[in-house]
């Protein structure tokens, strides 16, 4: 079982490689660590320290501006990466359920929740290796110009992934169900980048409206939608060292991950190609 | 011992709103026994490729059932024993000749000893030893369908579905499928051709079958299947005489085709062996006796006539 699931993620991994997209996302997480590693060796902490008035101890400042660096690159990147990511699968499982290719796909002895599982992690640990490419990069530096080696900055890494592959699961389940990449794409992004920020300030938005039917829709769908916004408060809170976290939307995302991957599964089981 | 066992299977496929359900096979039956090539025919739609996904767990069957080397389809396990080559298959196009095998042969769990060597005997084998290194966004037609058969026998199958597969391949590279197929059944292997080009299918196939609308038309051997035993060709060294004024003939069912050449159609033996003699009689010294052959071809469109016809 998991070997035929290594060998289709493997596939899916060099798939997502042969896109040119994911050697920009590299291309540019390269020049991102280039351009800090320049930054730092031209400019030493002494520099920063010259402009901050004499209350400011030196080790506080050289925190404050590790911490700053770190959110200028996970915010970005959460949101950037995110975006370039799911661009960039969208099409993986449309172009797989394509004739000519299902068949020959189906025709070897590996089931069909072998198939959606591989394409599953494969997609998941390409991205994975981009955006731990890059954190562990700027920990390094930051670590080694600072001081600053505090490993929570490095859970982001998962973070990050953890909400890629929770949107991952969306875009498979759009996939196998209208075969459409731009479909795929446009619910997910529309999800990602309008209907999880509502409904993460849906607290906020109803000390306006009075209506508890509102409420109770809106209480739902936070519920059943995947929570990213949530996903990106607690990235950006462990790139600022701060780890007393609410677990809670990691749980109902695990969760929420779970029952749209089992969905997609059970569809693409019971279809003819 | 049968390789292929197909029980009363039927395929609806449901229509959308205001469309009508589409019936691929009808209560389809039919066994191909081991070590033979088995021709499907058909004209398009008939169902022939819808048969080859159902064996295969591409498309599921509505009701019926099906066993392939004694297993029941729906061991998906089963088809690491068995190869297949789809009609347009199409091929990660980033990969190579070489990575797109090893790629389906992992799949198909073939063991990694010897992996490599089998690698470039099969390309050797359709030809393409020079491209192993080429990715296949550059492959031709032709070469898409070498390779495809290469993929299809990666594993050593003992049963191999081939939709189509020599479908952009030039003539000669035809007459090498073929002979790689002869080639397979010397060594054991079932093969399942479908395949439009009925010549081909009459000069590889031992036995055959015609489907049209999802039904079974005929089934047998090309030999069966091409020989109308009851219709000799006769034909003389000197002029036949009027073969219509001799009364002994006027019970049978006679062509005079031309001066030496009449074909006639008899019950049994004892009836040609009358022919004959009655001939002979006549003076009419014979040359040759023929058994009249209809080509697979004729066979098909005058069964396909007869099945729209009846309609």
């Amino acid at each position: 079982m998991m070997k035929n699931v290594y060998i289709l993620s493997l596939l899916t991994f060099r798939e997502a490689f042969s896109r040119k997209i994911f050697i920009f996302f590299f291309g540019v997480s390269s020049f991102v660590l280039l351009l800090f590693s320049i930054l730092f060796l031209t400019i030493s902490p002494e520099s920063f320290s010259d402009i901050t008035t004499n209350s400011v101890k030196s080790d506080s400042f050289n925190l404050t501006i590790a911490h700053g660096i770190k959110l200028f690159i996970t915010i970005p990147l959460f949101g950037g990466g995110l975006f370039i990511s799911i661009f960039s699968v969208s099409n993986f499982i449309p172009l797989m359920i394509e004739k000519g290719s299902i068949d020959l796909l189906i025709s070897k002895p590996v089931s069909r929740v072998q198939i959606i599982l591989g394409k599953y992690f494969g997609g998941t640990a390409m991205v994975f290796v981009n955006i731990a490419y890059l954190i562990i990069g700027i920990w390094i530096l930051i670590g080694l110009k600072f001081g600053d080696w505090d490993t929570s900055f490095l859970l982001t890494i998962f973070t990050i992934t953890f909400a890629f592959a929770l949107l991952y699961t969306l875009v498979i389940l759009l996939g196998i169900v209208t075969k459409s990449s731009v479909i795929s794409m446009i619910v997910t992004y529309l999800i990602f980048f309008i209907i999880s920020p509502i409904l993460a300030s849906r607290e906020t938005i109803f000390t306006f409206i009075n209506s508890n039917v509102l409420k109770s829709i809106s209480e739902f769908l936070y519920y059943i939608i995947p929570q990213t916004s949530e996903l990106s408060t607690i990235t950006s809170d462990l790139a600022s060292g701060n780890r007393s976290l609410n677990y809670e939307p990691l749980i109902t995302s695990a969760l929420l991950m779970v029952i749209i991957l089992t969905s997609a599964i059970l569809i693409f089981r019971r279809k003819d190609y | 011992m049968n390789a292929i066992e197909i029980n009363q299977i039927t395929k609806v496929f449901r229509a959308n709103r205001n469309k009508l359900d589409i019936t691929a096979l009808n209560d389809f039956s039919l066994s191909v026994s081991k070590g033979e090539i088995f021709g499907l025919l058909g004209p398009n739609g008939a169902g022939k490729t819808t048969l080859i996904k159902i064996l295969l767990g591409v498309v599921y069957p509505t009701t019926g059932s099906a066993n392939l080397l004694s297993e029941p389809i729906t061991n998906y396990k089963i088809k690491s024993r068995i190869g297949f080559l789809p009609e347009n298959h199409k091929f990660p196009n980033y990969l190579t000749a070489e990575q797109t095998l090893k790629y389906f042969a992992k799949l198909s769990g073939v063991n990694h000893s010897n992996l490599n060597e089998r690698i470039d005997e099969l390309l050797a084998l359709v030809k393409m030893s020079e491209w192993k290194k080429t990715k296949i966004k550059k492959y031709s037609k032709g070469m898409m369908q070498r390779l495809g058969l290469a993929q299809a026998m990666i594993n050593e199958p003992e049963l191999i579905f081939l939709d189509e597969p020599t479908d952009g391949v030039d003539p000669i590279g035809r007459k090498e499928i073929r002979d790689i197929l002869i080639d397979l059944k010397e060594r054991g292997t079932t093969i399942f051709l479908n395949s439009h080009l009925l010549s081909e299918v009459e000069m590889v196939s031992d036995r055959v079958a015609i489907l049209n609308k999802g039904k079974l038309l005929k089934e047998g051997s090309v030999k069966e299947l091409t020989t109308s035993e009851e219709i000799y060709e006769i034909e003389t060294s000197n002029v036949l005489p009027n073969i219509y004024s001799i009364p002994e003939f006027s019970s049978y069912k006679i062509t005079q085709e031309n001066d030496h050449k009449l074909s006639i159609n008899v019950g049994d033996d004892d009836e040609l062996n009358f022919v004959i003699d009655q001939l002979r009689k006549h003076r009419v010294n014979i040359k040759t006796i023929n058994v009249q052959k209809n080509s697979l071809e004729e066979l098909f469109v005058s069964l396909i006539k007869d099945s729209r016809g009846k309609e």
